[in-house]
């Protein structure tokens, strides 16, 4: 996952979390406030109704109240209520209290906000209830809730944009480094050293130091470029001098049969030995990315004639060798560099098969990729064989001829091309190598 | 036909020109590049073998020279480097041919077969031998009149045979030059072995063929005389 992705999952998550514990504070934060109002109010009408209380008015309220020792009043929608009664004996005067409780007043049940004040008035107890109903103000809260939630929302919705938006334009530089910069270090000559216009710090530092690493890379690089060009000529022309000398040298009439024997002896030696020098020299080529990829390669004409060099051989074992390439795949890459990869494919397919054996070669798209295998019915190799095949100066057999490069030599061409390799190997059935090929814009 | 051999290691300039001398052509060595255009300027040859990795700078710039002037010499490029972008300079500049160090003699002695055939015009089409005659227009070889059915390795192995005739030619550089120059030590040279019986086999049937010697353990020549 991308940072940029991750930075805003993580804001978009603490914002919902702040707004979830806001939403749930928010009744009780409501709530205390509104009680607070509320209480004001009822200690005022507490004040104003003691005020102008006297004996008559007692009286009056408790015995216009039929039932001899309340009198309530109410409000029309019973939004208020007022409720005086005598308490019976002596009881301690208690403070003004406040208490929030269900009443029911003509045979409908509200809540209400309650404040409770006792007091003696000519000896005599009183309990003084005077209370507001909070159905209102439950319709209040809701709203409240609900718009405070809207404005949250709202709130989430723009600060998270443009904290996406803001990260984005600090990353793009971040991403840039990585798109040109950081995809390129297996290409040092191709590399980009151009600096990356950005106002944060580190990217800044980090695109010096990644260009200063390429420019180390590159001059590697080059060196090693030198270095191969080098040993190739300070090793092959001496070489090349034993070789033709001799050459000559076998043209002498004078020499007898065992000198003759022996010279085209070191000649097949020195064979050998320009064919590891040069091997090894197309591996770090290779790997010093010193051939270009830009030829289409058709695998069909590739195949066939690739067949036709190994006729001699396939004959020879009596192999039956059916190539179908069904599908018209336009690779681009380095023709003589496949024509290798593929060269030693089935240099090995016939080697190591048995008389009468079969080679097949066949095509596909497997998961969006195309793909080539080569399958031999040979003696196939085991787990152990298998895990250092590609591995260099590697035989599957020791009395087998060979240097054990060409492996190597396939899976450095496989790499320079981006071209993945599978093995599957049973020492009953035989050897398949599938090569899956990029996707190429 | 005249030959300029531009080498540095003298040793091996020798032995080109060994060889040279010995099928008929007449070298000259030149061991850098001041001394390869000096030679060039003033003398006329026809082919120039070129090695790239010279002392005081590269063969290119000999290359480049050599094809501002109007000259129609031919040049052999030899590269110990096998390059890709040393190859794809060469085409550019103008060199006839490559070979890649260390290359057979023989090769080489093939290679200046064809280059010369070029240069005239491929007008000498036909090669003799003991009353065969190699027609290398359309690979087809008959004796006297009667045409003979080869295939086109035999045939090959023929006419190398019969180029670098009175010469001992191995195995192996019958390999190379019939499979070209692989990098893998291979078994193909027990193959040539198959390709010779069938080629004598069938020349053996018009006359004898004592002149096609097989040189035990070592290889093959065809002798003129």
């Amino acid at each position: 996952m991308k940072i940029k992705h991750q930075l805003a999952i993580f804001n978009a998550l603490t914002r919902l979390l702040m707004i979830l514990l806001l939403w749930l504070m928010l009744p009780v934060l409501v709530e205390k406030i509104v009680y607070k109002h509320i209480n004001k109010s009822l200690i005022e009408k507490k004040q104003k109704f003691i005020e102008h209380l006297d004996k008559e008015e007692i009286n009056d309220f408790i015995v216009r109240n039929d039932s001899a020792e309340t009198y309530a009043s109410f409000s029309t929608l019973h939004s208020e209520f007022l409720q005086l009664s005598r308490l019976p004996g002596k009881t301690t005067i208690s403070k003004t209290i406040f208490i929030t409780e269900p009443r029911i007043i003509e045979e409908e049940q509200s809540d209400y906000r309650i404040l409770q004040y006792q007091f003696y008035y000519e000896n005599t107890a009183y309990q003084l209830e005077i209370g507001s109903s909070l159905n209102e103000i439950h319709d209040l809260t809701f709203t409240i809730r609900l718009f405070i939630l809207v404005v949250l929302v709202i709130i989430l919705l723009v600060t998270f944009l443009m904290d996406t938006f803001y990260i984005e334009h600090l990353l793009k530089p971040f991403y840039k480094i990585i798109d040109t910069k950081i995809r390129r270090v297996n290409e040092p000559e191709s590399f980009d050293h151009t600096p990356i216009v950005t106002h944060s710090a580190d990217f800044q530092e980090l695109d010096t130091v990644l260009n200063q690493m390429m420019n180390r890379i590159s001059e590697l690089f080059k060196k090693e470029k030198q270095f191969i060009a080098n040993v190739s000529h300070e090793l092959l022309t001496p070489v090349a001098l034993l070789k033709n000398k001799f050459e000559n040298l076998l043209q002498n009439n004078s020499l007898d049969e065992e000198a003759v024997d022996k010279i085209a002896a070191a000649l097949r030696t020195l064979d050998m030995l320009k064919k590891v020098i040069s091997n090894l020299l197309l591996i770090s080529r290779i790997e010093n990315n010193q051939y270009e990829a830009n030829e289409t390669i058709y695998f069909q004409s590739l195949i066939d004639d690739l067949a036709e060099d190994f006729e001699d051989r396939m004959e020879d074992k009596q192999l039956h060798f059916t190539a179908t390439i069904k599908n018209d795949f336009h690779f681009t890459g380095n023709k003589t560099l496949l024509h290798i990869l593929f060269y030693n494919l089935l240099a090995n397919a016939i080697k190591y098969n048995q008389k009468e054996g079969e080679i097949i070669i066949s095509d596909g798209f497997s998961d969006g990729h195309y793909f080539i295998s080569v399958s031999d019915s040979g003696i196939g190799m085991n787990a152990m064989q298998l895990s250092n095949i590609f591995n260099r100066f590697t035989r599957i057999n020791h009395d087998q001829e060979g240097q054990g490069l060409g492996l190597a030599i396939v899976q450095s061409i496989a790499q320079f091309h981006h071209i993945t390799i599978k093995v599957i190997s049973d020492t009953a059935k035989g050897t398949t190598f599938t090569l899956l090929f990029p996707v190429q814009l | 036909m005249n030959i300029l051999v531009v080498e540095d290691n003298r040793e091996l300039a020798l032995e080109i020109i060994n060889y040279l001398t010995d099928i008929g052509y007449i070298c000259k060595i030149a061991g850098n590049c001041e001394d390869a255009l000096e030679e060039i300027n003033s003398n006329d040859y026809d082919i120039m073998l070129l090695d790239l990795g010279l002392p005081d700078g590269n063969g290119f710039d000999i290359l480049k020279s050599v094809r501002k002037t109007q000259s129609k010499m031919a040049v052999i490029v030899i590269t110990a480097r096998g390059e890709l972008d040393d190859r794809i300079n060469g085409l550019q500049l103008g060199a006839d041919d490559y070979l890649t160090k260390p290359f057979a003699l023989t090769e080489l002695g093939a290679r200046l077969f064809a280059i010369i055939r070029r240069i005239h015009g491929f007008t000498a089409n036909v090669l003799e031998m003991h009353g065969f005659s190699l027609q290398l227009q359309d690979y087809k070889v008959s004796y006297g009149t009667i045409p003979i059915n080869l295939t086109k390795k035999e045939f090959d192995i023929f006419q190398y045979l019969v180029l670098n005739k009175n010469r001992v030619i191995t195995r192996l550089q019958l390999t190379e030059h019939i499979w070209g120059d692989i990098l893998e030590v291979n078994s193909d040279s027990n193959f040539i072995d198959v390709h010779v019986r069938n080629l004598r086999k069938k020349l053996d049937k018009h006359t004898s063929i004592d002149w096609f010697e097989t040189v035990r353990n070592v290889g093959y020549r065809i002798n003129s005389q």
